[in-house]
């Protein structure tokens, strides 16, 4: 039923990328600033600790034929100059790989990728240079030195002129709200903040492109809310983002274009509207229930008219999500009240909802984004 | 498109990077007063013993046994020096790869590593503040092991400095190949620690290396850094050096040129494997 | 009765948390192997860094050694120096270890959630220290038996009772030491500098690797104040010297006194910080 499923999505989601796509014949149009072509990284899968010595470390010895394991799977995708683009996927997908070997971290097995038009591979310096990103948040920059004394540092290691490094860290801290504490130790900031000072350093030299490993993981949600914000203030003066969330809405709040990732793949890359457009023949039927019997679910599974199932535990109070996808669920809906009351479990709460990008995901995949 | 590019790369952009990271560690080293203190109490700490050990064979005449090895009666002076020698060959094995390693442990190795800088830079900057703190530090310690211990040069100091400097040189090459080392390892403490006792002990810091076991004083010779401090000891209090004090200055200079290549080389390939393997920050 | 609560305190539910606390270090320690490997090098190789010096200052054929024997009363300065080094280690293992053992679970954030269970908070120290002490005996085997091999000098010599008398009297000393340590360290912070400070000052008033008496007057008035003093010299003059309970009996009554005294600072430390920790609720911070 999974496999149906998929293919009956695949056939919209295909056209929908045609139309969406400006110049049909060629994926590199004038505009497109981060360019990735079959990018795949494998690494030699870790075997039992003996193996992990320090010799085979340094590769000088040997121990059998390396397992693998593929972190990134041969993916492709543009990015169009001023857009926001999001890697949407669970953790583990494969998207801070992706992002690390954009970002010159780390060297990709096999494939292309080129921002602003240099290669990752052949031209790190220029791609450097070109390329701010927030890669591990709060911890990328140092604690025990200032605001100010972090960006003057980074300034440096940009080789960015004192004269223009000066104000340009003047007027960042200005932007982001942190000229009042910027001579203080940065451990002493919120978490916020420091997210904010580490944005301030990729911004430093100005280039056209960010990249943010999920950026807002980890905060409140009132400055999340503040840093999308950023992020689209960001967009708005003309740079591309790249950002990477397990966050559905976030990603549908802030991406202009998404591409979700599941086991180092992207299998599907379109608008949030398109995305969601793509399965909206879809019902989905969400039930709060209480006293979830054991065998529900597979009842509910085999029932004529049902796509999938799904279960969520309610942290708070120990009741259950239940997530029908249907064809049809004015015909089902009966029928699953019913079999609920069967059961002996009590429903809270019944809607008929419109798909989110999460309905999305688990419909390409049969997994939760998260757990 | 607002974007004009602030980034403007020349010689004085490297230097300007260099001294940069030298500032952010001796920045770091300012923000942790105790621990500067304690480098300068903590040699006078591993002396104490040692002079009244001094103290406990000394005979009307002073350290008369030691004087039948070395020369001199003055084993204090000849200690203190090689104190302060091994303050570097420490600083070494303790500054190079664990500061690296702590910032790829708290996350801002990446950060740095993603500027447009080439990473043998950063052990450059670190060199810098490594050297000049060390020796900023020597200066406290010296001055106070003179006030404690007493300290006495016989010999000429300028050409001390023609074996101080390739040994210098020599070490810091070392600490390019160690850095890399230790960023591959998850828990190098003892080893270093075990290590840097070791080469100190072998390479006779606070003694002459006549002392040491037949097994041994092979090993301590095939040290070149046993020359380093045996020469530094020859010209600043003519002691009667292991062979011709000229011969042990080329051993020094070709160790200078060897230990260069050899650590920038196994940095390039440390750093290679990092940018495979990504173990930079993951840890 | 749904909500009857599981616990049920007694005195052998506390005695179960402090074994499970120590079974808890023992666990990470096995962890770290590399531990292992330090406790058989050390042994050997710290004294050998005032061994070599002392051989260089013998001179050869030991020509200078008359002043030593006379000050020491023995002429055997390898055992003389293993011994003073033997438990300066054993303090610095335990400072590192039971000293930092709280200092450790705060920066990994663990503290908290051991000192929210219903235990006596002094269960988890003294179950960890249990651990510690294993491993300590361990290390004191190990370098009586490398010092066998590898020096050729015996240091399980003259009167053997006399000698683990010493030794068990030395041991609530070092662990009432490291409990205060421990305590102090929860509040200052600065766990490095702070475990040098304390090690310093056994290498340097104790008489580590000399006699005391070549101190000058004021630091051997501080000598006198520290158990370790005591021990050494109990130590060295039985083994090396084959010292009777008569000879011993001073340094042995002020270890007993040390023996008292410190391990109730060291709780009454504990308890300062515990207090403290819960006025201005500092504990999760580091």
């Amino acid at each position: 039923m999974e496999r149906e499923l998929a293919t009956v999505l695949d056939a919209p989601h295909y056209q929908a990328e045609v139309v969406a796509d400006p110049a049909p014949d060629n994926n590199r149009t004038p505009a497109t600033i981060v360019d990735v072509q079959g990018l795949s990284k494998i690494y030699p899968k870790k075997t039992t600790s003996g193996a992990t010595g320090i010799w085979s470390k340094l590769g000088l010895r040997r121990s059998g034929p390396p397992e693998q394991f593929v972190a990134v799977d041969a993916i492709s995708f543009s990015i169009q100059a001023g857009e926001i683009f999001g890697l949407l996927g669970p953790n583990g997908a494969g998207k801070t790989t992706t992002i690390r070997m954009l970002c010159t971290l780390l060297e990709p097995t096999g494939g292309l990728a080129t921002v602003n038009g240099y290669d990752v591979q052949r031209q790190p310096n220029m791609v450097r240079q070109n390329l701010g990103a927030v890669l591990t948040g709060e911890r990328s920059i140092y604690w025990k030195l200032t605001g100010r004394e972090n960006l003057q540092y980074f300034a440096a290691l940009y080789h960015i002129p004192p004269a223009l490094a000066k104000p340009r860290i003047n007027e960042l801290l200005e932007r982001l709200d942190l000229s009042a504490r910027a001579d203080e130790y940065v451990e002493r900031y919120s978490t916020g903040m420091k997210q904010r000072i580490a944005i301030a350093k990729a911004l430093l030299a100005n280039p056209p492109v960010l990249l943010l490993d999920e950026p807002t993981t980890g905060l409140d949600p009132q400055s999340a809310r503040n840093l999308r914000e950023l992020i689209l203030e960001i967009k708005r003066e003309g740079r591309t983002i790249l950002l990477t969330t397990h966050y559905m809405e976030e990603a549908d709040q802030l991406c202009d274009r998404i591409g979700i990732v599941d086991t180092g793949k992207i299998i599907a890359l379109d608008t949030p509207a398109r995305l969601k457009a793509s399965i909206q023949q879809l019902d989905v039927i969400q039930a709060e229930v209480e006293n979830l019997g054991p065998g529900l679910l597979s009842e509910i599974n085999i029932l004529q008219g049902a796509e999938r199932v799904m279960a969520r535990d309610n942290e708070s109070d120990g009741s259950c999500t239940i997530s029908l996808h249907t064809l049809d669920s004015r015909a089902l809906l009966p029928t699953v009240i019913d079999l609920i009351g069967t059961h002996a479990g009590r429903i809270r709460h019944v809607q008929v909802a419109r798909p989110t990008l999460e309905d999305v995901f688990i419909a390409l995949t049969g997994k939760q984004l998260r757990d | 498109m607002d974007y004009t590019p602030l980034t403007a790369i020349s010689t004085r952009s490297y230097v300007r990077a260099i001294l940069a990271i030298a500032k952010k560690d001796w920045l770091h080293f300012l923000r942790y007063p105790l621990e500067g203190m304690f480098r300068i109490i903590e040699p006078v700490m591993w002396l104490t013993p040692i002079y009244f050990l001094g103290q406990s064979f000394a005979t009307s005449n002073g350290a008369t046994g030691f004087a039948a090895y070395v020369g001199t009666v003055d084993y204090m002076s000849f200690v203190l020096i090689g104190g302060i020698i091994s303050s570097y060959v420490s600083a070494v094995f303790w500054g190079m790869g664990f500061s690296l390693k702590h910032e790829m442990d708290t996350g801002v190795l990446e950060s740095n590593w993603m500027a447009p800088v080439p990473r043998p830079l950063f052990l450059m900057g670190q060199t810098v503040a490594s050297l000049s703190i060390t020796s900023l530090n020597s200066v406290v310690v010296l001055f106070l092991a003179w006030r404690i211990f007493g300290f006495h040069i016989t010999g000429h100091l300028l050409p001390a400095l023609l074996a101080v400097v390739p040994m210098l040189v020599a070490l810091y090459g070392f600490g390019f190949a160690f850095a890399g080392l230790v960023l591959l390892l998850k828990d190098a403490n003892t080893m270093v620690d075990v290590a840097n006792f070791m080469v100190i002990g072998l390479a006779g810091s606070q003694f002459p290396v006549q002392v040491l076991p037949r097994f041994l004083l092979p090993v301590a010779l095939a040290l070149p850094l046993t020359y380093g401090y045996d020469a530094v000891r020859g010209y600043l209090l003519n002691t009667r050096t292991l062979i011709p004090i000229h011969y042990e200055i080329v051993i020094l200079l070709v160790f200078m040129v060897f230990m260069t290549i050899v650590g920038s080389a196994f940095f390039r390939r440390i750093e290679r494997h990092v940018k495979m393997r990504g173990t930079l920050g993951t840890h | 009765m749904a909500d009857a609560t599981l616990v049920h305190r007694s005195l052998r539910s506390e005695l179960r948390a402090m074994l499970a606390s120590a079974n808890k270090e023992w666990v990470i320690f096995r962890r770290y192997p590399s531990w292992i490997i330090a406790f058989l090098v050390w042994p050997v190789l710290f004294p050998l860094a005032y061994v070599f010096p002392a051989r260089a200052l013998a001179g050869p054929q030991g020509l200078a050694l008359s002043t030593f024997s006379r000050l020491a009363g023995t002429r055997d300065y390898v055992s003389f120096i293993v011994i003073g080094t033997t438990i300066y280690m054993w303090f610095n293992i335990t400072l590192w270890d039971v000293g930092l053992l709280l200092r450790n679970e705060q920066m990994r954030g663990t503290l908290e959630s051991n000192w929210l269970c219903p235990v006596w908070r002094i269960s988890i120290l003294l179950g960890g220290s249990l651990t510690k002490l294993l491993t300590a005996i361990f290390f004191l085997a190990a370098t009586i038996l490398e010092c066998r091999l590898l020096f050729g000098i015996q240091l399980l010599r003259g009167n053997l009772l006399l000698l683990l008398v010493s030794l068990i009297l030395l041991i609530p000393c070092i662990y009432g030491l490291g409990i205060a340590f421990g305590s102090l360290v929860l509040r200052f912070q600065e766990s490095n500098a702070l475990v040098l400070f304390m090690r310093g000052l056994v290498a340097i008033f104790c008489g580590m690797t000399f006699p005391v008496t070549v101190l000058p007057h004021w630091m051997q008035i501080v000598a006198a104040w520290l158990p370790f003093t005591y021990a050494m010299h109990a130590i060295r003059a039985v083994s090396l010297s084959q010292a009777n309970f008569a000879a011993v009996l001073p340094d042995l009554e002020h270890l007993l006194a040390f023996a008292i005294v410190l391990p109730i600072i060291g709780y009454a430390a504990f308890r300062f910080t515990e207090q403290r920790a819960r006025r201005t609720g500092v504990l999760g911070h580091y």
